[in-house]
């Protein structure tokens, strides 16, 4: 069987080191907990400091490779991807192997298969090969792997660091928002992807570190590029007439997004069914036609394309130029990722969003001056952004977060909320899987759906409980008081469960045998001491109606029947659960 | 493990733990340096790169390739985004290259972030008015003329304000240029070159006093300027001050035969020239000694009697006359004993004969077409401010 070739392979050497971490966390059992943040600070910095020198060789290699102005009819604009194309798939293939792809389904793999496992040389590989595609000119992007980059140092250090299987994994996400937050220059929207799209969900344990961790990436950043975003913001305004506009953005957003993973969906398997040498040939060959694209016309496509960003929002631009540049992208990002050059998806898909939003801006207020459609082209292009990255990446918050901590500006939030559930809904109905998730399913690999995890309905308790039957005791009262109490109920068998209501508001559940074991001591015992007394300390669990339901498995090896309590007045019973109840409600789903 | 033994590994992890972080401080700051070194070279190389760039697209534009300079100021500007030199530039380059849709987006881009800025402004106004959308082209004017400017702003202001007067010319708002004319007049120091502008520029927004006004100024520091004294002729005619009219004139044809000029003044010049000094021979003006203003106004009598004649004519006696000629009519036939003798007794009766003169001419020209030769002379002095002088 083929090799995954996303997965990365822990070394066995852990069963030595298990031991020896035992002994730490024996004689420094609060070691970890210490170290934790401030390694995230480490990872942040260093990560941050890597994704700097990793856009800085893209943008050395593409006046390299390229020359400093890139224009139609140079023949070099066919000629360098294809090369570097090449010498890319035999490095792939025979140096750096775990560097395929964008970084993002790779960090999940590492995180979810390997521990958080991400080797030194997939760090370098993806350094190099991603920095030499892109700079060649490959229709690619920077920010997937600087993600898996961050990912990477993260992996290293908590290895080198000795930290615990527990912690190793909790690393990956940290350096992946790190990476991902330099890249963007946007510490939030890093980290609402790494938790919408990585860890999928809010984890207080990890939360903390990966802020810690994508801010230090940051400020590193802004210490290098300034505190401007990836590309320069015009004045973004916004009128409310303007909202039927953005509504057309939104269904062109979603029809556009639609197609690039339709196109993805269908080239991608297509390739990679191939024999090893055409494999070897396709990186060459996707460079060779992207490069066609740029040799006859639109150079904007190659590379990742942000000064074509910046060109659109600024509106230098006509809206037949744009949709142009839009379409073409979609095919030059499709065939160069599709080929298995390592390189990233995040920068491509604001591209088409960007030329899709100010093609749509601008050709609406050519067209229609009657709508009076004030605000900037600036603010369609961010908006297209957002819809793209909501549409095509499955990430509904980040990309209305994202919008917003690029632009600065929260006036453009009704647009960008709009535009993007209407994107986000049409790519769902049409394209129930999300792309990261069709990506790793090609791969063999069957990661965790974050979509689908954000839509699993958790069952609760009070989806499970129901209304007390069983006996009811006080705890305050004498034994024999409680006997003649539970002489009332004729039909109790051995099994049959008590609850006994103490007097600090809290439960016991007793069966009955339990209970005539305890009126069996009567005699030897005062018979003025209270039933709750003989119950010693113990008690069930406070549970409450709306926590999950999964919570009460635990407590079932020592309880019989779970007393279900009211939040707002203690004690107060609401039901009860027995180990049957779940089981069913579960079953019944 | 006995104390002793925790004590000792737990110095032991302290130790390395402080080792690791020491590490990872050095390995940190060796990577700050490699970074900052690979950041330092690249962006001293763009800067390079953006100033040969757009040192390239200014000289393109320059040499009237705005095509090869779009592309060499967007290179410039992919290496130093947001240069506003650069992308005025651009923006120019765009507008020269008829690409008119991109350029005003361009500028309004740029609009957008700096809203009073003069230049852009009157750049958006230009591509408006090249666009055919009147409204926008005079708001982006205005904008530019109460905008901000590098240098000398107060020249500029008035450049753009002159440019907007010509605008609403061709616009045939004459009123809006006038006063926006006025306006700069009134802002402008003391210079034969604009006045000699304001001048021209007045006379076509159809102020004719006012242009008169520049025009003079102008004669005021070069009394030999041949535009202005043209200017200023014809602007006197038209206002009906013959006399002036006559002197400008003269004085220009007299400019005019210096050896490096033409002799001939224009030909509407030329007529202007000779239907005043003809109208200066009619003009029974009341400065005249008695006898000549009385042998002056006989001889215009004699002319409109003629014309009046002439007229009464075209109409067919069975269908009756219009009131006003039939008024005219009963003046004429009372003023039938005028003579010489009874008009050098009475100033009053001198003036009545010339109102009736005039009078003639002002009716006849409205029910028997337009007249020729003397009798439209002697229209244009009834219609001009010298009718009322005595």
């Amino acid at each position: 069987m083929e090799e995954k070739h996303i997965m990365e392979r822990e070394p066995v050497t852990h069963e030595a080191s298990a031991a020896s971490l035992t002994d730490v966390a024996a004689i420094a059992p609060a070691r970890e907990e210490r170290i934790f943040l401030l390694l995230s600070i480490f990872i942040g910095i260093i990560s941050g400091l890597l994704v700097v020198s990793f856009r800085m060789a893209i943008d050395w290699l593409q006046v390299l490779l390229l020359g400093s102005a890139p224009a139609p009819h140079q023949r070099r604009l066919f000629i360098v991807p294809a090369v570097a194309g090449l010498i890319v798939a035999v490095l792939t293939r025979y140096v750096f192997p775990k560097v395929r792809g964008s970084g993002v389904n790779q960090t999940k793999a590492a995180l979810y298969i390997n521990n958080g496992y991400i080797s030194f040389r997939t760090v370098i590989g993806k350094f190099v090969l991603s920095a030499l595609a892109i700079g060649s000119g490959h229709s690619l992007g920077p920010e997937d792997p600087s993600l898996q980059i961050g990912a990477g140092v993260a992996s290293l250090i908590s290895r080198r660091t000795g930290m615990s299987r527990e912690r190793l994994r909790l690393f990956a996400p940290i350096g992946a928002a790190a990476g991902l937050a330099a890249a963007f220059n946007a510490p939030i929207s890093a980290i609402l992807f790494v938790i919408e799209e990585v860890i999928g969900q809010w984890n207080a344990a990890v939360l903390g570190s990966i802020v810690l961790g994508a801010v230090s990436s940051v400020v590193v950043a802004r210490g290098f590029w300034g505190s401007e975003p990836m590309f320069r913001i015009p004045t973004v305004t916004f009128d409310s007439r303007e909202l039927l506009a953005y509504t057309v953005l939104g269904v062109f957003g979603g029809i556009a997004s639609l197609m690039f993973a339709k196109a993805l969906e269908y080239l991608r398997p297509l390739l990679r069914k191939q024999p090893a040498w055409a494999q070897m040939l396709q990186p060459g060959l996707a460079g060779l036609l992207v490069g066609g694209i740029g040799y006859f016309g639109l150079p904007q496509v190659m590379g990742a394309g942000y000064g074509a960003i910046d060109q659109a929002m600024h509106a230098q631009f006509a809206w037949k130029m744009l949709l142009l540049l839009a379409l073409f992208k979609i095919i030059a990002t499709t065939l160069s990722f599709s080929s298995g050059t390592p390189g990233g998806m995040f920068a491509p898909t604001l591209f088409i969003g960007a030329m899709l939003g100010a093609s749509i801006g601008t050709f609406e207020k050519l067209y229609f001056p009657q709508l009076h459609l004030t605000g900037s082209l600036g603010s369609y292009a961010l908006v297209g952004m957002g819809v793209l990255f909501a549409a095509f990446l499955r990430a509904p918050l980040t990309s209305v977060f994202m919008v917003l901590e690029v632009s600065g500006n929260y006036s453009i939030i009704v647009p960008v909320i709009l535009a993007n559930t209407i994107a986000y809904v049409i790519s769902r109905s049409f394209q129930p899987m999300p792309v990261f998730e069709m990506l790793t399913h090609q791969d063999g690999l069957y990661l965790p759906s974050m979509e689908e995890q954000r839509e699993e309905s958790e069952l609760h308790i009070e989806d499970a409980m129901h209304a007390v039957v069983a006996p009811v005791l006080q705890g305050r009262e004498k034994i024999a008081d409680a006997m003649q109490s539970l002489a009332q109920y004729s039909d109790l068998k051995g099994d049959s469960v008590v609850l006994v209501h103490c007097g600090d508001g809290l439960w016991y559940a007793a069966t009955y045998e339990e209970l005539q074991g305890i009126f069996a001591k009567t005699d030897e015992a005062d018979p003025a001491v209270s039933l709750e007394t003989r119950l010693g300390k113990e008690r069930t669990p406070v549970l409450f109606p709306d926590l999950p339901l999964a919570s009460t498995l635990p407590h079932f090896k020592r309880w019989p029947l779970l007393p279900i309590t009211n939040r707002a007045m203690w004690g107060a019973l609401e039901g009860a659960v027995s180990m049957s109840d779940v089981l069913k409600r579960y079953q019944g789903r | 493990m006995s104390k002793t033994e925790i004590s000792l590994a737990k110095r032991r992890l302290l130790l390395r733990d402080s080792l690791t972080f020491l590490i990872l401080t050095a390995i940190t700051v060796v990577l700050f340096f490699v970074t900052l070194f690979l950041f330092r070279s690249f962006t001293s190389h763009r800067a390079v790169l953006a100033v040969r760039w757009s040192g390239r697209g200014r000289d393109a534009l320059k040499a009237g390739r705005p095509q090869e300079a779009i592309i060499a100021l967007r290179t410039g500007l992919s290496y130093a985004p947001g240069t506003r030199s650069y992308e005025l530039l651009l923006a120019q380059a765009l507008e020269a290259a008829g690409r008119t849709e991109e350029a005003s987006n361009y500028f309004m881009g740029l609009w957008t972030t700096q809203p009073g800025d003069g230049f852009i402004n009157l750049e958006l106004a230009r591509l408006s008015a090249r666009k055919n959308d009147p409204t926008n082209a005079i708001k982006y004017y205005r904008a530019s003329i109460y905008g901000t400017w590098e240098g000398d702003g107060v020249v500029r202001r008035r450049e753009v304000r002159l440019e907007l007067a010509r605008y609403l010319i061709a616009q045939h708002d004459l009123n809006a240029a006038r006063i926006e004319l006025l306006i700069a007049a009134g802002n402008s120091p003391s210079s034969p070159e604009l006045s000699s502008t304001l001048a021209d520029l007045l006379t076509q927004a159809g102020d004719l006093s006012d242009a008169f006004t520049n025009y003079n100024r102008v004669l005021k520091q070069d009394s030999k300027n041949q535009e202005a004294l043209q200017g200023a002729g014809r602007a006197a005619y038209r206002l009906g001050n013959f006399a002036v009219a006559h002197s400008l004139l003269e004085r220009a044809l007299e400019a005019k035969a210096s050896p490096s000029r033409g002799k001939n003044l224009p030909g509407e010049l030329e007529t202007m020239l000779e239907n005043s000094k003809r109208i200066l021979e009619l003009r029974p003006s009341g400065k005249l000694r008695p006898s000549e203003r009385v042998s002056r106004i006989l001889a215009d009598s004699a002319i409109a009697k003629k014309r009046f004649d002439g007229c009464m004519l075209k109409f067919d006696p069975a269908e009756g006359l219009p009131p006003e000629l039939l008024q005219l009519q009963a003046r004429w036939a009372s003023e039938d004993s005028m003579s010489r003798r009874t008009l050098l007794r009475s100033l009053a009766r001198q003036d009545a004969a010339v109102q009736l003169v005039f009078d003639t001419e002002l009716q006849t020209g409205q029910f028997c077409g337009a007249p020729s030769g003397d009798d439209a002379l002697l229209l244009l002095l009834a219609k001009s401010p010298e009718v009322m002088e005595r």
